[in-house]
């Protein structure tokens, strides 16, 4: 009797040991799996990526979550991903809002990478590609309503190339102009500096994924 | 007395890669980076299972990458076997201290087979060529540890503590000796050193203390039962323990190869 029920404790033990350790192992393969297919951080929302970063699909393959980037950035714009970005988790990337990329002209982030996630083949400035700024929310915009902001564009790096102003008529008074800002894409960097400085609550201009140029023979 | 003399020279390096991993924070500038790649003092230095992924995953050669990366393997090559986890790695450290816990509580009596870290680093190439994830720097418990010092995101550790706990709980140091990928790459790289831990039969009262401090202790087996004039050189974690321990000198530093 006692034996026996020293066996199946030991046995017992043995069992509980064994589960916990295939508990252990479908936990590692199922966070495994989970990394593999659950590309959060290509299929959710937009990461604004530090300049030079390849494509997202490349640059996620080619980053190595070493930090050197947001170390050597001087403004702390270069935050790190947490696990909220899947596949992504340690990526770095920048909150415009929180701190935009204020476009250091010997760009430290692209000189810090080690893997080549950050493309040091990019030297100017005018050459990066994270982004393109986007209004949203084109009533809340100040400008388009009519007052005189202008904030976006006075603080663009690029200013009257990335952002322009283009006045018209205000139709609505009959009398005022409309100082329309207005974004071209192929010159915008996607730095983030005008989603920062936008004066709104809640800001109507926000770096986006970047649209290439489209290819096309409609000119006139 | 040659008090655990190696036991604090491993702790003390141990640390200071802590301390190396948080420098930045104080505005030193002599290391930046993590273990998956770094700057010391202006040394590149990169992961080479890191360096590896990148390569499969993203089909980009980046030579400065692939020459610091070769510095480590290189350097990991002179000090032999799982050196890297037996002083350097900081989730080495941790499951360490697991392992003492889980000696007094005399649970997780259980051992896996060393080999397993060899499937795991197939699995992870295999991975980054078909699919560009860089896997073990997604799950890399050792890359959690360093952004959790360098940027303080705290909420990966927890995969980190469950591989503590399960060191703890389920069997001996099972993460770090048979799932751990870069240990088993390490340990490919390392069973070619010519540094090695030597033994000296002669010596030996078959005590087996050195058996009840060893991690691996599958890399003393040879030795004791067969009399190998050397520890097996791979997974031996170069923690010296053993020398530490033998009343009878019979564990010795060994350069070359014998047989």
């Amino acid at each position: 009797m006692d034996d026996s029920s020293a066996d199946s404790a030991i046995s017992r033990r043995l069992f509980l040991k064994g589960s916990a350790l295939s508990a252990l192992v479908l936990a590692l393969g199922g966070a495994a799996v989970s990394a593999v297919y659950l590309r959060s951080a290509q299929a959710r929302d937009f990461y604004l990526r530090p300049p030079g970063a390849l494509d997202e699909k490349r640059f996620l393959a080619a980053c190595v979550k070493c930090g050197k980037c947001a170390q050597a950035c001087p403004y702390r714009s270069i935050v790190m991903a947490g696990g909220e970005a899947g596949v992504g988790i340690g990526t770095p990337h920048i909150i415009a809002r929180e701190t935009p990329c204020y476009l250091c002209s010997d760009l430290p982030c692209v000189k810090a990478c080690p893997s080549g996630a950050l493309d040091k083949g990019l030297q100017e400035i005018e050459k990066i590609t994270m982004g393109t700024a986007v209004i949203v929310d084109r009533e809340g915009c100040l400008s388009i309503r009519g007052l005189r902001c202008e904030v976006c564009y006075r603080q663009c790096p690029l200013i009257d190339k990335a952002i322009t102003i283009e006045p018209r008529h205000n139709v609505r008074t009959g009398e005022h102009t409309i100082m329309e800002p207005v974004i071209h894409k192929d010159k915008c960097v996607g730095c983030g500096i005008c989603e920062k400085v936008c004066v709104r609550e809640k800001s109507v201009i926000v770096v986006q994924k970047r649209v290439e140029k489209q290819e096309d023979f409609y000119e006139f | 007395m040659n008090f655990k003399t190696w036991t604090i020279a491993r702790r003390c390096v141990q640390l200071a890669m802590i301390a190396l991993l948080a420098s930045p924070l104080t505005g030193l500038s002599i290391f930046s980076g993590n273990l998956a790649a770094a700057d010391l003092l202006g040394l590149p230095l990169a992961d080479p299972l890191a360096f590896l992924q990148v390569l499969l995953g993203s089909r980009v050669l980046v030579w400065s990458y692939l020459v610091s990366a070769l510095a480590v393997v290189g350097f990991y090559f002179l000090l032999g076997g799982r050196s890297f986890c037996g002083w350097v790695c900081p989730v080495g450290l941790f499951t360490e201290l697991a392992d003492r816990l889980r000696k007094r509580l005399g649970t997780g009596q259980t051992t896996l087979p060393l080999r397993f870290n060899r499937w795991a680093l197939a699995l992870v190439l295999v991975v980054a060529a078909l699919t560009s994830v860089p896997l073990f720097e997604v799950l890399s418990p050792i890359g959690m540890v360093g952004r959790a010092i360098a940027f303080g995101s705290l909420l990966p550790l927890l995969l980190v503590s469950v591989i503590v706990l399960c060191e703890v709980v389920v069997a001996q140091r099972v993460w770090c000796r048979s799932l751990c990928p870069l240990g088993g790459l390490y340990a490919l790289v390392g069973r070619f050193s010519p540094l090695r831990v030597g033994f000296r039969p002669e010596r030996c009262t078959h005590c087996n203390d050195c058996l009840q401090v060893c991690p691996v202790q599958e890399v003393l087996l040879p030795s004791l039962e067969k009399g190998a004039l050397q520890v097996t050189a791979g997974d031996c974690t170069r923690c010296m323990a053993c020398q530490e321990v033998c009343p009878a000198k019979a564990l010795t530093i060994n350069a070359g190869y014998h047989s």
